[in-house]
């Protein structure tokens, strides 16, 4: 039975490969016969009918050559054309013209221009020689510039600087992952910037801890700031001992357990999902301020018990979606809602969880969330959003590109608190907290309340705690120091999800 | 994991993967013409930028729509061009456009990055969404959903019941002996590679106006879907319904690796993120392994009962393409 079938299959083969002639044989025939015949003069009426197919042939060959010339033009052409539709509707005709080829580097390097042209708002210099007056830093970010998250922030950061400190100027290159430039590293990224002017470098991405420390290595007179890093901090447990390196970072745990709150103050179903990123010690440790956040809540304001409150985190794998090297955030999120998770605390650098929470209301559902980074991020979907905790980098960016420009640089790391006078102030508050319309009356005040109750003092990161698999972490009364904070090794317990990547 | 939480995942499962569906099918179209459009992931992102664009300007989801098609449909119009009447290389043209259309796509959309745009809303069919399990799966749906629905069957039908089927169906396998019984053959190829990018172009908006809302630039998270559309054209055998399967089968992994995460602490999180790419590719090697010469020479050395099982196995998932797939038809 088997064999018929082989046998079967065997004579198609081969029946195929008898009946198929490739083209390009034919072709070739077709051009080694006539000319065969040219060769043989003979005076023979048949062959003479031959001689005239072949000189039909040959002078129709130039013919359909230059048919096909003029076809390819005509391709390139419409491309030109729709190339040059697409710059009408781009809004940004000036680049066009210069990135006709999309090689990377030409491309980050008009980025960078535009950037320059555009922040500096009608003034018509380039990057071309820095004046005596003038500070060019350069910014590499990992996202897009305008990411509605931490780029978006950062890069806010930096226009903050150009606005207050006049005649300093910012490049930047975005999309610094291995997804979108593959094969480039960011220490060539800022060697870029710094060949564009750039006389200091902003590194902004935990992911970007090998590359900051090399080009600090490398550049030894370049300011260079490692944004979210530890390799500057003589108390940590990476101290690189590098005179130019410096490390600036927010005390997000506020702001995470701040959003902590609202989310157990809003939640029906008393399940909180956490979409979180990769997993490390600065991932682990927001997701357990926002734990413990909730949890506070839970006990104190609405008195339950902590067994009855379900906080799970899922982790994608990187900080936004990268498709085949991450699971689908929107799908997470979407898995979170469907299992009664009503509120989904987001602390990836996009906004899936809260677009998904808009959609999943619009059909009906109660479901709310709070994205991460951002100020502007609520926008997306205001009704469903809770609030966002957010970084506010330009007073720090302004006070080390000060630092840097008048030549009294040091290393230096930095780990900021809001400023609990007014968390949301744009000029002395690193870290806010924006409230959205999908937090009621109620827990908005309470919300107050916890953040008034911050700011007298009050910490979270007080024993008992234990790690996720029992063991014991701060005894009861001691306070966590920054060390343990920053390095926390596990979840903690009573919240689910994996704890450790390998 | 209760029935009910059970069932509206995999009622999320068909929604995620309709665009796949629909994009499948479109490449299904094409490639039974003989013709590879292997601009699928450009034409995905150009047409989810287009169409949002168009979505958040002008407020109307129904031209949005128009406009992902005809964006599909203008894109695979160059590579119809180019490999029907200039005869050159599908692959290189299909290949060239579609990072052409990624960067054009990222490149225009830019100024619409994180904009709040319109979305479809979920219509349920009265009466039949009452049916318990199958009616939350089925019948209460978004309108794109329900359309992927109807094009795996319509699309069968047409392919393998009509008349217009067989001549499609011709012209893909032996173009000589299609147009020799009076078949239009480069005409034909035209309007299958022309529908099928406009069914590819669909699938734009049905990501960035439903299944992954808004436009995001290189972060929207559609960039690879693409290739994988592709892969599965090949494991569904250029079948629509095999075809649809494959797509859903994908929609399926994907939605275990996140379903099972908080399940198999033990498993490192990363290895069940990128699982279903692997997976996808891996049951592609496995659907042609028995065009494998070496394969026979295993089975025969078999012992005659397991031989005959796994003979019948891999004779039912084996594919056989369209003999003349990528082949320019000369017309002498």
């Amino acid at each position: 039975m088997f064999l018929r079938v082989v046998l079967r299959w065997r004579l198609r083969q081969k029946r195929r490969r008898k009946e198929v002639v490739p083209p390009s044989v034919r072709r070739r025939y077709s051009h080694i016969g006539p000319a065969k015949a040219v060769s043989g003069s003979s005076p023979d009426g048949s062959q003479g009918s031959v001689n005239n197919k072949k000189c039909e042939v040959l002078s129709a060959m130039p013919a359909s050559r230059s048919r096909h010339v003029l076809i390819c033009g005509a391709l390139v052409v419409v491309l030109v054309l729709i190339g040059a539709f697409a710059a009408a509707c781009g809004e940004a005709e000036e680049e066009t013209t210069t990135t006709a080829a999309p090689v990377s580097s030409t491309t980050t390097q008009t980025t960078t221009e535009a950037a320059v042209t555009t922040t500096t708002a009608g003034e018509t210099t380039t990057t071309a020689a820095p004046t005596p007056e003038e500070f060019i830093f350069g910014m590499v970010l990992v996202g897009p510039y305008n990411d509605n998250g931490w780029s978006q922030a950062n890069y806010e950061g930096g226009l903050y600087v150009e606005k207050k400190l006049p005649g300093a100027k910012m490049v930047y290159v975005d999309k610094a992952n291995t997804a979108d430039r593959p094969g480039t590293t960011v220490e060539q990224l800022a060697e870029e910037l710094v060949a564009q002017g750039a006389q200091m470098i902003f590194f902004t991405s935990d992911d970007m801890k090998d590359g900051a420390i090399a080009f600090a290595r490398a550049n030894p007179d370049i300011p260079v700031v490692h944004s979210s890093g530890d390799g500057a901090w003589v108390d940590g447990k990476d101290y690189k001992n590098l005179p130019n390196l410096s490390n600036i970072m927010g005390r997000m745990e506020y702001g995470k357990m701040i959003a902590g709150v609202a989310a157990a103050l809003t939640t029906k179903t008393g399940k909180i999902g956490y979409l979180g990123p990769l997993i490390n010690d600065e991932t682990r440790r927001l997701a357990a301020s926002a734990y413990l956040g909730a949890k506070y809540a839970w006990t104190e304001y609405l008195g339950k018990d902590p067994a009855e409150l379900k906080f799970r985190v899922d982790w994608i794998g990187f900080w936004f979606n990268i498709p085949g090297v991450t699971s689908d955030p929107t799908q997470v999120a979407d898995n979170f809602f469907n299992q009664g998770f009503d509120v989904v605390i987001s602390g990836i650098d996009t906004t899936e969880a809260l677009v998904e929470a808009g959609k999943l209301s619009q059909a009906g559902k109660e479901v709310w969330a709070i994205p991460y980074d951002y100020v502007g991020s609520l926008e997306e979907a205001p009704a469903v959003a809770l609030g966002v905790p957010y970084f506010n980098w330009g007073p720090e960016y302004l006070k080390a590109v000060t630092a840097a420009r008048e030549g009294n640089w040091s290393s230096f790391f930095t780990w900021v608190g809001p400023d609990w006078a007014d968390i949301n102030n744009p000029d002395t508050s690193m870290i806010g907290f924006a409230k959205g319309e999908g937090l009621s009356a109620d827990a908005a005040a309470k919300v107050d309340e916890f953040i008034a109750a911050l700011a007298g003092g009050l910490n979270l990161w007080t024993g008992p705690l234990n790690l996720q698999d029992g063991t014991p972490y701060l005894a009861d009364g001691e306070v966590a120091t920054d060390q343990q904070v920053w390095y926390l090794p596990q979840l903690l317990e009573g919240m689910e999800g994996q704890s450790v990547s390998e | 994991m209760d029935g009910a939480t059970l069932v509206i995942g995999l009622a999320g499962v068909l929604t995620a993967a309709a665009p796949l569906v629909v994009a499948t099918i479109g490449e299904t179209f094409a490639e039974r013409a003989g013709v590879i459009n292997l601009s699928v992931n450009g034409t995905i992102l150009l047409s989810a930028m287009g169409s949002f664009v168009v979505a958040v300007s002008t407020g109307s989801l129904v031209l949005a729509f128009i406009a992902g098609a005809l964006i599909g449909a203008l894109v695979a119009l160059i590579v119809a061009f180019g490999s029907i009447t200039l005869r050159q290389s599908q692959v290189a043209i299909g290949f060239v456009l579609t990072l052409f259309c990624r960067d054009l796509s990222y490149f225009l959309g830019n100024p619409f990055m994180g904009e709040k745009g319109p979305m479809l809303s979920v219509h349920p069919i009265p009466l039949l969404e009452d049916i318990p399990v199958l009616g939350t799966m089925f019948f209460k749906q978004d309108v794109m959903t329900y359309f992927s629905f109807v094009l795996i069957a319509g699309a069968w039908w047409w392919i393998f019941r009509t008349r217009p089927g067989l001549v499609l169906r011709a012209v893909g396998e032996r173009p000589e002996a299609a147009f020799a019984r009076g078949a239009r053959v480069k005409l034909v190829r035209y309007a299958y590679t022309t529908l099928g990018g406009a069914l590819v172009g669909l699938a734009g908006p049905m990501y960035s106006l439903s299944v992954k809302a808004g436009w995001k630039g290189t972060i929207s998270g559609l960039d690879g879907l693409g290739w994988i559309v592709l892969a599965i054209v090949i494991f569904g055998a250029w079948n629509p319904v095999r075809v649809a399967l494959g797509a859903y089968l994908f929609g399926l992994l994907q939605w275990l690796s996140v379903v099972l995460q908080p399940h198999l602490q033990g498993i490192p999180s990363q290895v069940l993120q990128v699982a279903p790419f692997p997976l996808m590719i891996l049951t592609l090697l496995f659907v042609n392994i028995g065009n494998a010469e070496w394969v026979e020479r295993v089975l025969a050395a078999l012992p005659e009962r397991p031989r005959k099982a796994v003979a019948r196995a891999i004779r039912a998932l084996r594919v056989v393409q369209p003999r003349s797939l990528g082949v320019p038809f000369e017309q002498d």
